[in-house]
């Protein structure tokens, strides 16, 4: 069977791109990796299943939303568990860090630039709740795997990858942001020093988010 | 046949706790049945002193929470995507599944823009139905059911919004349109293809017994 062509399409940045950027890296699966700019974005709009990006076109055909092509990636490369119920604990930690993005959302929107605000008093009253909330739980949940590297069984899944990267973007912002969390900052580091990860790490563009 | 299906030749002991409303959790409900998988029903009234204590002992803090053999699994829609796949209503490819996944994940987020239409609907917030069905129903719903509309034509117009088969964005979706429907009566007319997958979904013969005696609920 021939391996189906990908093309990823994104804004220039990580956000919610990067993990599947990523698992097509690690799995050294050929992709075209599509970056879209803010100012080319409404015209490609339309062409999109829901308006919305990343939308990752398989043989020409398109799977919107950033986490249903996350888990179809991580399905075909083996990166969502080793069995069912591994697999919806990825899911189901997956979603608490969508949650998570929501409640954090005014504090990143001014930390990123794309709005008006006093980043101080959003640090302390959104951000840092929000972080403490989520990281909060997800130590709890490394450690009863065992503090082995991963959040879910004993390999690498999806979850480990979209919240390591998302550490890298949250702490330029938030001085201290994991102190109280050592088992979750061992999975990032884990995570991050895989040789085939930290290739693509080293030479990826940069970008604040 | 969808990935992971039946993983297991020995029945593990399902019991699924929610509060005394469909909401979130009643797509699953719906999984149990269709499948006729036994499961213990455990329900926790919305507004009861047992949710304070029990609220500690699951994995987020919320609810729904699946135990599978007694191990807990949290977060509504990865709990009915584990069930869909077990019982084969995730979709019949990879490809499927994605898209599925993909409508359940933006019924998530219309979920959230809708949100303060629907607490005041439900009763769970004070406030004012009328304004907020016109400044935040209606917007969040015009957005969401288009999309669905337009999903549902260009799926074949074949009583379900992915494949050719019964999958667990058509029920979720379904059960949702009941509340939109106790909330405003005619709230989706304007979209009768997703009103199609409705009817489909909830005339399947495999949940004629479940829907004729679950308690009737506002939301």
């Amino acid at each position: 069977k021939t391996m189906p062509t990908y093309k990823l399409s994104y804004f220039p940045g990580r956000g919610l791109g990067e993990v599947s950027r990523q698992m097509l890296h690690l799995s050294g699966t050929p992709f075209e990796d599509n970056r879209i700019t803010m100012d080319d974005w409404p015209k490609h709009k339309e062409s999109t299943p829901f308006g919305q990006m990343p939308v990752l076109t398989v043989d020409g055909k398109q799977i919107p939303q950033s986490f249903a092509i996350a888990r179809y990636l991580a399905n075909q490369f083996g990166f969502a568990g080793k069995t069912p119920l591994e697999s919806a604990w990825v899911d189901a930690l997956a979603d608490q860090y969508k949650d998570y993005t929501t409640e954090i959302r005014p504090f990143l929107m001014v930390a990123y630039g794309f709005g008006e605000g006093d980043k101080d008093k959003l640090r302390k009253e959104v951000a840092e709740p929000a972080i403490n909330k989520l990281f909060t739980i997800l130590e709890k949940k490394a450690k009863e795997n065992g503090s082995n590297g991963h959040f879910v069984g004993s390999s690498l899944t999806w979850v480990d990858l979209l919240v390591s990267d998302h550490m890298g973007i949250l702490e330029t912002h938030v001085p201290n942001a994991f102190t109280a969390f050592p088992t979750v900052q061992d999975i990032r580091k884990k995570t991050t020093s895989l040789p085939k990860l930290k290739e693509w790490i080293d030479k990826r563009p940069v970008t604040p988010f | 046949e969808g990935p992971f299906r039946h993983s297991s030749s020995v029945m593990p002991a399902y019991k699924l706790v929610y509060f005394d409303v469909r909401g979130l959790g009643e797509v699953s409900r719906l999984l149990f049945h269709a499948s006729k998988t036994p499961f213990e029903d455990y329900e926790v009234a919305l507004n009861g002193d047992e949710w304070t204590t029990l609220k500690q002992k699951t994995p987020f803090g919320k609810m729904p929470v699946l135990y599978v053999d007694g191990k807990p699994l949290a977060q509504s829609f990865a709990i009915a995507r584990y069930l869909a796949r077990e019982f084969g209503f995730a979709g019949n490819s990879p490809f499927e599944c994605a898209l599925v996944d993909a409508l359940g994940d933006q019924f998530k987020d219309y979920w959230v823009e809708m949100f303060p239409f629907f607490a005041v609907g439900a009763g769970l917030k004070e406030g004012d139905q009328k304004a907020l069905q016109k400044e935040v129903g209606e917007p969040a719903r015009d957005t969401f059911f288009t999309m669905l509309e337009r999903v549902a034509k260009e799926n074949g117009s074949n009583g379900h919004l992915v494949g050719d088969s019964l999958t667990w964005i058509d029920l979720a979706i379904a059960d949702h349109i009941i509340t939109l429907q106790n909330f405003s009566a005619g709230f989706v007319d304007a979209f009768p293809t997703v009103l199609a997958v409705r009817e489909k979904a909830m005339n399947d013969p495999r949940l004629k017994e479940y829907l004729d005696s679950r308690p009737v609920r506002h939301f």
